[in-house]
């Protein structure tokens, strides 16, 4: 008792200021919890990649993780645990904290996630149906996942610009713009050409170019990768196809030696676009204007059938079956390497399989030891992807020479022998020149020549055999550090044409040499072991399935074929499909 | 009702029957393991009473391990219960399970469909032979990589004292 | 008097009993056969005119409903489903658009569900008007199938009005039903309800104590009780065994459990009692029938949610709310539920189930159909064993075998 009434001791002071954080639970790392699960990521990762890292998607329009955070769509709002006044906060902004609990699916959030796409939505057009983005447009995405309310809007839309001309690649639909800036940060902050702002405030802004300054920038097309609406558009896309009747291959840009990785989209035998791909360690996500254009000789120009005797003006060589021709030319280049005045012109634009089936034919059938480099002309280059090489393949060219034994010569020898008149005969594989006035000097040669476009040297064959580009047969490109990059057949080959390895394989036949392989990849597995360790860990079947198509899910893990919902059969342009696909097996193209 | 049915299976089968879950729609169902089937089944019709075996499909669930299921769709009339056993298969020599048409005889040709359409292969069954699809027909059409447009070669016709078609005996079907 | 000697003798009566020494002999019904309505191929081993084995061949019709099903969005299945027992198309959907509705968790507004009774209920009575005509066709009495045809075409003149086909009507939505009734619709069916009534009259006068017709029907192709459940019998087969089972009592759908309807049970489960439970289950559709057009009330007639529904067309037109949701569900589908369900309904053969997996996409993963026809006709060598041959005509009818079902 006596003890109660003694003067308690004072209290220790508090201390001042908020208590100390506690210790962090994984030291080094941050430890939090998202929809009631822990995350441990390293110090500042964004809460929207913490979320992703554990399978729940915060959805966004503005934030890219390429580029710097914008945070201005208010799309991935979250309620965070150390949220100042408990507002919804930013996930893509704001970097996980320790013991921080977030949430990302709670009445709140979803009620503020169709708030925001009902504005966004107020003065959106009702364009899906002339729409390019339609079937693979975010705001179609969220819609329907995150809010399918009807509108409540009973006033005029705001009306703006619908078709600007921003520069030669991207035309701007500006009612369609969310301004989310993703194209203006990438111009700044990738491209480093500052050439797009946003003008005017609140309704009335608009992306913008700078008064005399159109976007040209060669890395001008990305922008309308990244747009996640409509708005920006390629215009040489624009209203050309609708995307969810397109199949993707996984294929290679065949512009420079970069050798960026790209999607082919394409309907039918035809080739519409290349998007890029991902890929870290070569292009990232992003790809050069030429580059994207350079799917146009895929459609255009082609040599379809095959041709014996030379053209002369307007009267081109007589068309005959593809056998036969190559019959001729087998007949043609066998005498001519008897004689020793034979040479074998490559062209660094070939697969590797081409390249090594070919000179395993050279080297074989017709005892050549040495092979000249055709080719593209160099062209521009900059720090960033576009190389000065301007085809994609040298590398492997080089290392295919070496496994099979034979010597590699540049173009200027190849003249100064025909000049010298050691050369009377060319075996072209690839009919690209280093510069299209040359070709004059080497149409007095007999040529056999195996070409996938048009060109002065095709025309100057006396046996043209059509070849497929890679859009039609499978393969691998080497680029320029080594690195083996697989692509994949788009379609089968159109007309009559084979690949390039098809086609040595057939004239190695009527030579008498083996090559015939039934596919690339069984050329790469019977020859592929003569390159040695040159291409490191490559393996064949190895093609990265990353980086699906955005918008229209492909079907889930489990089916096959992978086809887009809406998609609808191809339509052969000859035969039926199952007929096309055992003759792109069959190299000799006849009856098994 | 039936979760009784599900917990008296639960107990009496403790290694059979696992994973025992409430479906959509409050459907009770469980996985029974592949070599036990007949057994549970047969203690279901006596037991239980689960007289009618309306439907026993299978799916294709390509790329997971095992790559089959066979599902059997249980009623009980004098209960007025349901139940819906999931047993999983794997591919290759052992796609095989044991047939319940000595339980239910209507499981006959719903296991030859099962046979015909995705090649699971009931041992036990008095006549397993293809269902829709004709005796020259090469693989298994509902499996998740027979392509959807795949074309078959006409077959050519056959002889006139072979109008008694496949391998069954012919007293029975 | 004394037989003359040249004459034999007269032969014994075990002698004229004395089976003559036949060949087995192997015919074959169908596939395209005048009494073989469906294009099925029954091989039958015949001893004189008794059917001694017997065995069915078919996938004629096959034409791969389920891979096709898997390949197209959920709600491109519905064709495909009217095409299965294409007499009662609309059944079809029903059970079809109610797994798909299972699956997602998704309430049908009260009216949808009336709407989706009446028409069931309708096309019930065209499917056994169907059957009733051609067993009495196919035994020989023409105008029976000729009274039944008519009836049967009364209602699919209602039904045309109400969607737009005559035979593969295409009603239910997922999350309802396509349109509302016409004016006036209610009262023009109640009448051809009643045209229908007189015409089952006189189908009844006609039949039910018709001599050739009892003879040929009373005490063959009976299948026991034990055995119709055995074989997995369900539908007015079963209860024709005796077994009151009926999913729309055992397991009430839509508002079965609202309306007063009675549950034939047949004795024998002969050919006979297979016909008379359809007459009466005519009746009781009839009635459940008129009660739906009295409890119906206005209202909703599918769901009001973009996720499931089409938007109505002005809103597709005029806001890109409507047409971006129009867009994603033509062109993806809707996006049901990753999960497995196996839904049942009481179609006019028995029941009808879709045994769903759907993956989170826009197209279905599995879709397996349980036809109700299946086990019945798996039967048939049961049920005609030891029969006549004659007598496999009205087994083949009773069961009522519609190949699109069957054979998927």
């Amino acid at each position: 008792m006596a003890e109660d009434n003694k003067p308690q001791a004072a209290p220790p002071p508090k201390p001042a200021g908020p208590p100390p954080p506690p210790p962090p639970k994984n030291p080094g790392l941050v430890t939090a919890t998202i929809d009631g699960r822990e995350v441990v990521a390293k110090p500042g990762t964004s809460v929207i990649e913490a979320a992703r890292s554990l399978g729940i998607t915060i959805p966004y329009y503005c934030y890219h993780k390429r580029l710097s955070v914008a945070a201005n769509c208010r799309m991935c709002l979250v309620e965070m645990s150390n949220a100042p006044m408990g507002k919804l906060m930013p996930a893509c902004q704001m970097p996980l904290a320790e013991g921080v609990v977030v949430k990302t699916d709670t009445p709140r959030v979803k009620d503020q996630q169709r708030a925001t796409l009902e504005f966004l939505l107020l003065s959106h057009p009702v364009d899906c149906a002339i729409c390019d983005q339609a079937g693979e447009c975010k705001l179609q995405d969220y819609y329907q996942t995150y809010d399918a309310q009807p509108s409540r809007l009973d006033i005029p839309k705001v009306k703006k610009a619908k078709r600007v001309w921003l520069g030669p690649l991207v035309t701007l639909d500006q009612e369609r713009c969310i301004l989310c800036t993703r194209c203006v940060r990438f111009m700044r902050e990738v491209a480093k050409e500052p050439q797009l702002g946003v003008a005017e405030r609140g309704t009335d802004s608009f992306i913008e170019t700078f008064p005399g300054q159109p976007l040209d920038s060669k890395y001008a097309g990305n922008v309308v990768d990244i747009c996640p609406v409509g708005a920006l558009t390629s215009t040489d896309f624009r209203f050309r196809g609708r995307v969810w009747f397109m199949s993707s291959a996984r294929s290679i840009c065949t512009g420079c030696s970069r050798g960026c990785n790209t999607f082919l989209d394409y309907l039918s035998d035809t080739s519409y676009r290349y998007r890029p791909r991902e890929n870290d360690a070569v292009n990232q996500e992003w790809m050069c204007d030429d580059g994207r254009l350079s799917y146009k000789p895929l459609n255009r120009d082609r040599v379809l059938s095959a041709r014996v005797g030379r053209s002369q003006g307007e009267k081109a060589g007589e068309v005959v079956p593809r056998q036969a021709a190559v019959a001729r030319a087998a007949q043609l280049l066998s005498e001519q390497a008897r004689a020793g005045r034979l040479a074998l012109l490559l062209s660094p634009s070939v697969s590797l399989e081409d390249a090594l089936v070919t000179l395993a034919v050279a080297r074989e059938g017709l005892s050549l030891v040495e092979a000249y480099l055709g080719g593209r002309p160099d062209g521009w280059q900059d720090q960033f992807l576009k190389r000065a090489d301007e085809n994609p393949n040298r590398r492997g060219l080089e290392l295919a020479a070496q496994g099979m034994g034979l010597t590699l010569r540049p173009f200027a020898d190849l003249l100064e022998a025909v000049g010298a008149g050691e050369v009377r005969a060319l075996w072209a594989v690839g009919t690209e020149l280093p510069s299209e006035g040359e070709a004059v000097r080497l149409a007095g040669l007999t040529v056999v020549a195996q070409a996938t476009n048009d060109g002065p040297l095709a025309r100057a064959a006396e046996v043209l055999l059509p070849a497929s580009p890679h859009a039609e047969s499978d393969g691998t490109f080497v680029n320029f550090e080594g690195r083996a990059q697989r692509f994949e057949m788009a379609y089968f080959p159109r007309g009559d044409s084979r690949p390039h390895w098809s086609l040595a394989g057939e004239l190695g036949r009527a030579l008498g040499v083996s090559q015939l392989h039934a596919s690339a990849r069984e050329a790469f597995a019977a020859l592929g072991p003569r390159l040695g360790a040159a291409l490191g860990d490559f393996r064949w079947d190895s093609l990265p399935s990353v980086g699906k198509r955005p918008g229209l899910v492909p079907l889930a893990a489990g089916t096959v074929d992978g086809r887009l919902p809406g998609y609808r059969e191809r339509v052969p342009s000859e035969g039926s499909e199952d007929q096309r696909r055992a003759l792109a097996r069959l190299p000799q193209g006849g009856r098994p | 009702m039936s979760k009784a049915v599900i917990a008296a299976l639960l107990e009496r089968f403790p290694d059979a029957v696992t994973d025992a879950y409430e479906g959509v729609g409050g459907d009770d169902c469980a996985f029974v393991a592949k070599e036990r089937i007949v057994e549970v089944c047969r203690h279901l019709r006596e037991v239980e009473r689960f007289d009618l075996a309306p439907y026993i499909t299978a799916v294709d669930y390509l790329g997971m391990e095992p790559r089959f299921e066979v599902v059997y769709n249980l009623v009980s009339i004098p209960r007025s219960a349901r139940v819906r056993l999931r047993v999983k298969v794997p591919e290759g020599d052992g796609c095989s399970v044991p047939s319940v048409t000595g339980v239910w005889r209507g499981a006959d040709w719903f296991e030859r469909y099962c046979y015909d359409m995705y090649g699971i292969r009931f041992s036990g069954h008095p006549d397993l032979r293809r269902l829709f699809m004709y005796d020259e027909f090469v693989g298994h059409p509902l499996r998740k990589d027979y392509p959807l447009r795949g074309r078959q070669p006409l077959v050519p016709e056959r002889q006139v004292d072979e109008n008694l078609r496949g391998p069954g005996p012919a007293t029975r079907d | 008097m004394t037989a003359p000697a040249h004459s034999p003798p007269a032969p014994s009566a075990q002698e004229n009993d004395a089976p003559l020494p036949v060949k087995r002999m192997v015919v074959n019904l169908g596939p395209s056969h005048p009494a073989m309505h469906g294009v099925t191929r029954a091989v039958v081993e015949l001893e004189g005119e008794t059917i001694r084995a017997m065995k069915l061949d078919i996938g004629f019709l096959h034409r791969g409903f389920e891979k096709s099903c898997e390949t197209v969005t959920w709600g491109q299945c519905f064709p495909y489903t009217d095409r299965l027992n294409y007499v009662s198309s609309i059944m079809n959907n029903v059970g079809f658009a109610l797994a798909v509705e299972k699956l997602c968790r998704l309430e049908v507004p009260e009216r949808a569900r009336y709407l989706r009774v009446v028409t069931s209920e309708l096309h019930r009575i065209c499917d056994h008007l169907t059957l009733v005509g051609a067993m009495a066709m196919e035994l020989g009495a023409g105008t029976v199938f000729f009274f039944a045809i008519e009836g049967r075409d009364l209602i699919w003149d209602r039904l045309t009005e109400l969607c737009g086909a005559r035979l593969t009507s295409n009603y239910a939505r997922i999350g309802g039903v396509s349109r509302d009734l016409p004016e006036g619709w209610a009262d023009k069916t109640l009448r051809t309800l009643d045209r229908v009534a007189e015409l089952c009259e006189e189908i009844h006068g006609l039949l039910t104590r018709n001599r050739i017709f009892l003879d040929r029907t009373r005490g063959t192709g009976r299948v026991p009780r034990q055995d119709a459940i055995e074989l997995g019998f369900t539908g007015p087969c079963l209860r024709a065994s005796g077994e009151a089972y009926d999913v729309r009592k055992a397991f009430p759908y839509l508002v079965y459990d609202r309306l007063d309807f009675d549950i034939p049970v047949g004795a024998n489960g002969d050919n006979f009692d297979r016909y008379l439970m359809r007459m009466e289950e005519m009746r009781q559709s009839d009635r459940i029938v008129r009660q739906c057009f009295q409890q119906m009330q206005p209202g909703e007639i599918i769901v009001q949610d973009f996720r499931y529904a089409l938007p109505p067309k002005p809103l597709v037109y005029g806001t890109i709310e409507g047409v971006m949701a129009h867009f994603k569900l033509v062109m993806e589908g809707i996006k049901v539920p990753a999960g497995e369900a196996y839904s049942y309904t009481e179609a006019a053969n028995g029941e009808l189930g879709f045994y769903l997996v759907s993956d989170g996409g826009g197209r279905p993963y599995k879709l397996g159909l349980r036809a109700p026809g299946w086990p019945m006709l798996a039967a048939l060598p049961f049920m005609t064993k030891d029969a006549l041959l004659a007598d496999l005509i009205p087994t083949f009818d009773s069961i009522n075998m519609i190949g699109g079902e069957v054979e998927q």
